[in-house]
């Protein structure tokens, strides 16, 4: 039981002595913290595998049902992403040996402080406990997407501080209509107090708002925009963390939200049906069409993540255990590939200093084993049938079959070949020098980049290794099994009221859910190589053929860039607009 | 209860955001921006407020005397807090755009496209 309180408290305490002793604790220190954390969530996720944990601070029980104090409720679902989070950023501290020379330990104070936000956020019961995680993790989020203070970092930096901003304050905004209903702060209360209260504009409103804030860190569309600009300017081990994790973990805790509080208000049932469900397809075809469209490395990823988002949430609008199931397993899927592709980003930037897939062409000749952890990462976004991210979608078209939405994974899966097409053309292109050669006004738009050279390519590679072994091994059944039970005490919100609140027991049957076969992950591989074989090797195709596709696609493009203006104004009127679309969702339904 | 105080969060909220999404100067967009924030505190003192009630103070008069809630108040406190140490960042980088770039226009500091 005492570990319960450590995932938060390992990483604050040593971010602290970091920054009074500066020197001595530097380095592999700070990796082993990390290490230790993620083997903290580890034991936790395996102790709150049979029942999940409750911890009061302080010792603060609750009386007749009436929460006092605050509570940590580990269950297998969060302690299982709170480790895959300490796993992520191991990862990335391991790659970012000597990267931050010039900085002294403040890179390693503010990931540590990232890092206690995220497992709090993972870990908490209690809604105004989950806004100050979320506060935490944005504030050092932001501090190291600017913190190099270069002129193209900070405008990155600028938006993306008062998109999130805007977003806490609408998830305080919410929390405060919740405890205004309710009087309570506890998920497990706020839960039962809905469930016996009336189903009104009141509870949708604390919904939208509380949503909507979660949807803009997670950059659903249209609150996205801020993610393209913090993730092409954010230090390569940094993007990791926010791709990897932080951006997926919002929907973590919109989906712990729901379960715990939301759940038996049928308004929000069908909202999330009529509503969140087209909104997840609209995201991720946005996200692959976009990713599609970008030379900039690091912005292809972004707008990767903004795709696999739009899976995410189509899975958790569901709204049922299957689904549910499947979003957690698509999630650590995610996690690992897009962390590993953006530390492999992160090699070119240091061996071959630039960023842009034209540029680049043919230069990365010269590292075979990053061109390999590629093209391993573009099949795995691209829908290879292995590993959880598999698992994942296989799942997720059982899901979607029963809940009768069966066309849904296919519109899905074109967004998400979309964004494997992408990554498999930056690697043909870039690591064989495929493609046409691009002439000199094609040279980069952007300004030179490049990060930290003189690292040992070695130590680099191992963490993105690593994370896309663990990608691709850590599916199969066993996988399944643990995220069937992992959903399973997540969504019963019953069971999880009378364990936080009166200190029951806990029986939780896992139903078995078949999954769909392989056929879809194969029809996506074949999509996204032939999608990536048409942009390579366009000049050898028909003439007209390639005139066609090219009159059909110009206006999309052209489309979607001037969407993506970079002006912060524009990004808040966009959200106001989608706060508005959401709560209309409720109006009309 | 009255439906004033909500109604003036609402339109801090609103006239707040439409500042940012107008302004030429990222001074000024962070000045919406605690704008929009201060809605929020609103929001939370007009849920705790008790017609007629005391401060939730104890120490003259006895427990259970009226009082307005202390949990919002703990609640905007935290938030203030924060609020406070975003500012201070977001004008620490307006700062340092301004000394890059030599404007504070967000018309002007498109980050980076394609």
């Amino acid at each position: 039981m005492t570990l319960v309180p450590l995932p938060v408290a390992l990483p604050l305490l040593v971010a602290a002595l970091l920054l009074v002793f500066e020197r001595p604790l530097e380095g592999q220190a700070v990796d082993a913290i990390a290490a230790a954390t993620t083997a903290v969530c580890v034991l936790l996720a395996v102790r709150a595998a049979p029942q999940p944990l409750v911890y009061w601070f302080g010792g603060w029980q609750p009386h007749h049902g009436v929460a006092i104090g605050i509570a940590f409720t580990v269950d297998l679902a969060g302690a299982s992403v709170a480790a895959l989070s300490a796993l992520l950023f191991t990862a990335s501290f391991v790659f970012a040996w000597k990267y931050f020379d010039e900085v002294g330990a403040r890179f390693h104070v503010l990931m540590l402080i990232f890092l206690a936000g995220i497992s709090g956020f993972c870990l908490t019961g209690d809604l105004f406990n989950l806004f100050v995680f979320f506060e935490l993790m944005s504030v050092a989020a932001f501090a190291l997407t600017g913190y190099r203070l270069e002129a193209s970092a900070l405008e990155g930096a600028l938006n993306f501080t008062v998109m999130n901003s805007l977003g806490s304050f609408l998830m305080l905004g919410g929390t405060a209509l919740l405890y205004g209903r309710t009087g309570a702060l506890n998920f497990a209360q706020i839960g039962r107090a809905l469930a016996h209260g009336p189903d009104d504009a009141l509870v949708a409103m604390a919904f939208v708002l509380l949503f909507s804030a979660l949807f803009i860190k997670a950059a659903v569309v249209p609150f996205h925009f801020w993610l393209e600009d913090a993730h092409a300017v954010a230090p390569s081990p940094v993007c990791a963390i926010f791709s990897g994790i932080m951006v997926p973990l919002a929907l973590f805790g919109a989906a712990r939200l729901y379960w715990t509080m939301f759940a038996p208000m049928a308004s929000v049932a069908a909202a999330a049906g009529n509503f969140l469900e087209p909104l997840g397809l609209a995201t991720c075809l946005l996200g692959g069409i976009a990713c599609l469209m970008q030379r900039h490395l690091k912005r292809l990823l972004a707008f990767s993540t903004i795709a696999h988002i739009g899976v995410m949430l189509a899975a958790l609008a569901l709204v049922s255990g299957p689904g549910l199931s499947a979003m957690l397993l698509y999630l650590c899927g995610q996690g690992l590939i897009k962390a590993a592709l953006f530390l492999g980003a992160g090699i070119l930037l240091a061996q071959c200093q630039g960023i842009d897939e034209i540029q680049l062409r043919g230069r990365g000749g010269g590292l075979p084993a990053t061109g390999l952890l590629f093209a391993v990462g573009g099949l795995l976004l691209a829908g290879l049938p292995l590993g959880p991210m598999d698992s994942g979608w296989r799942l997720l078209e059982t899901a979607a079959e029963r809940g009768h939405h069966g066309l849904l994974p296919y519109g899905l899966a074109v967004g998400s070949a979309l964004t494997g097409a992408a990554v498999l053309r930056a690697t043909g292109r870039i690591f064989l020098g495929w493609g046409p050669d691009p002439g000199e006004e094609q040279q980069a738009p952007s300004a030179r980049e490049q990060e930290k050279a003189d690292r040992p390519v070695l130590l680099m590679l191992i963490p993105i290794a690593v994370l896309l072994v663990l990608a691709v091994l850590a599916g199969g059944d066993f996988a399944d099994t643990i995220a069937a039970r992992a959903a399973a005490a997540m969504a019963d919100r019953p069971a999880y009221a009378r364990l936080v609140l009166d200190g029951a027991g806990w029986a939780a049957a896992p139903a078995a859910v078949p999954e769909a076969g392989p056929l879809l992950a194969w029809m996506m591989v074949a999509g996204a190589a032939a999608v990536a074989g048409f942009e390579l090797f366009r000049g050898h195709l028909p003439g007209v053929f390639v005139h066609a596709v090219d009159r059909l696609l110009t206006p999309l493009a052209l489309a979607v860039e001037r969407l993506h203006n970079g002006v912060i104004g524009d990004y808040a009127a966009w959200m106001l607009f989608g706060l508005t679309l959401f709560g209309g969702a409720f109006l009309f339904r | 209860m009255t439906l004033f105080p909500y109604l003036v969060a609402l339109w801090l909220f609103l006239i707040g955001l439409y500042g940012i999404v107008t302004s030429r100067n990222y001074i000024h967009l962070i000045g919406c921006l605690s704008v929009v924030q201060s809605s929020t505190y609103l929001l939370l003192l007009a849920i705790g407020y008790r017609a007629g009630a005391g401060a939730p103070i104890f120490y003259t008069h006895p427990p259970g005397t009226p009082a307005v809630d202390p949990v919002v108040q703990a609640l905007v406190l935290t938030d203030i807090v924060v609020g406070a140490s975003v500012t201070a960042l977001l004008l620490t980088l307006a700062i340092q755009v301004e000394r890059h770039r030599g404007t504070l226009d967000p018309q002007a500091l498109r980050p980076l496209r394609n």
